[in-house]
């Protein structure tokens, strides 16, 4: 079966070819169905052509190939195949416990209302600052990273139930006690380690 | 034909241009996965696309012309 993205196309060439059709034959504007045709080539289709085509452009986002397509990200993305089960970026790629074609998106989103769009204007952001000002050295969040991510996947699993999460419950829901503080879980994007240590690699 | 027609035929290919522009672009830019293809889509396809709408919206509600037309196709 046909995925989205082909019949995405056969929507895109079927419009072209019925935009060239009446562009170069305006006289089938003159009868009724060569108007509702028109009606159809003109704007219906465009129109639907147009926010399939968005809708695509904001799921590609969303991957991780997207994300590592910039020269700034590199590292980044290289971080996520460090050996050390310690650093909680590796040990959630390598073992799947985020969608490995979505890593970045899952941990970096905003799971609050209206996140998404957020994320998608910071996003833009990103792109505005790469081609058209000068990146933060080394690049950092804009805002410190909310426990609130970390638990929306977390709170409630077997794996976080402990003395320790149950006494500092209240704490972490509230950001004051970060997940990713010094002494927990506390190895995150290690860049410069990156290239000092053999990389891990899945085996196909 | 008319001056208002013909202006109005003109009007019709512009809109055909901008939207087949627009399709184009759009196509193009599905092929790449990169921050530049969503620029692409969004800032240049985006526009073709939304211009060509509008010109034909206008056309339909405020011009007279092929769309408006009774005549029958010259056979």
């Amino acid at each position: 079966m046909p995925g989205p993205l082909a019949i995405l196309f056969v929507l895109l060439g079927t419009t072209i070819v019925l935009l060239l059709v009446l562009v170069a034959r305006a006289s089938l504007l003159h009868t009724p169905a060569g108007k509702v045709l028109a009606s159809l080539a003109f704007f219906a289709l465009p129109v639907v052509c147009g926010l399939w085509g968005l809708s695509e452009h904001l799921e590609r986002s969303k991957q991780t190939v997207f994300c590592l397509s910039c020269h700034i990200m590199e590292p980044y993305g290289q971080s996520l195949f460090a050996d050390n089960p310690m650093s909680i970026p590796a040990a959630h790629f390598q073992n799947h416990r985020i969608p490995v074609d979505e890593a970045c998106y899952t941990c970096h989103t905003n799971y609050a209302l209206y996140g998404t769009i957020r994320v998608k204007l910071h996003g833009l952001r990103h792109i505005y600052v790469q081609y058209f000002g000068t990146a933060m050295q080394p690049i950092h969040l804009y805002d410190p990273y909310n426990n609130r991510e970390c638990l929306h996947c977390h709170e409630g699993a077997r794996s976080f139930e402990n003395d320790t999460h149950a006494a500092l419950l209240d704490q972490i829901k509230n950001n004051q006690l970060s997940c990713v503080s010094s002494g927990c879980h506390d190895v995150i994007h290690n860049i410069d380690s990156v290239n000092k240590s053999k990389p891990w690699r899945p085996v196909k | 034909m008319s001056a208002a027609t013909d202006r109005s035929s003109k009007l019709l290919r512009l809109s055909g241009i901008l939207l087949l522009t627009g399709l184009a672009i759009e196509a193009i830019s599905l092929r790449w996965i990169h921050p530049i293809a969503f620029l692409l889509f969004f800032v240049a396809g985006g526009a073709c696309l939304a211009a060509g709408v509008l010109v034909f919206l206008y056309l339909l509600v405020f011009r007279s012309g092929p769309l408006h037309s009774n005549d029958t196709p010259a056979s």
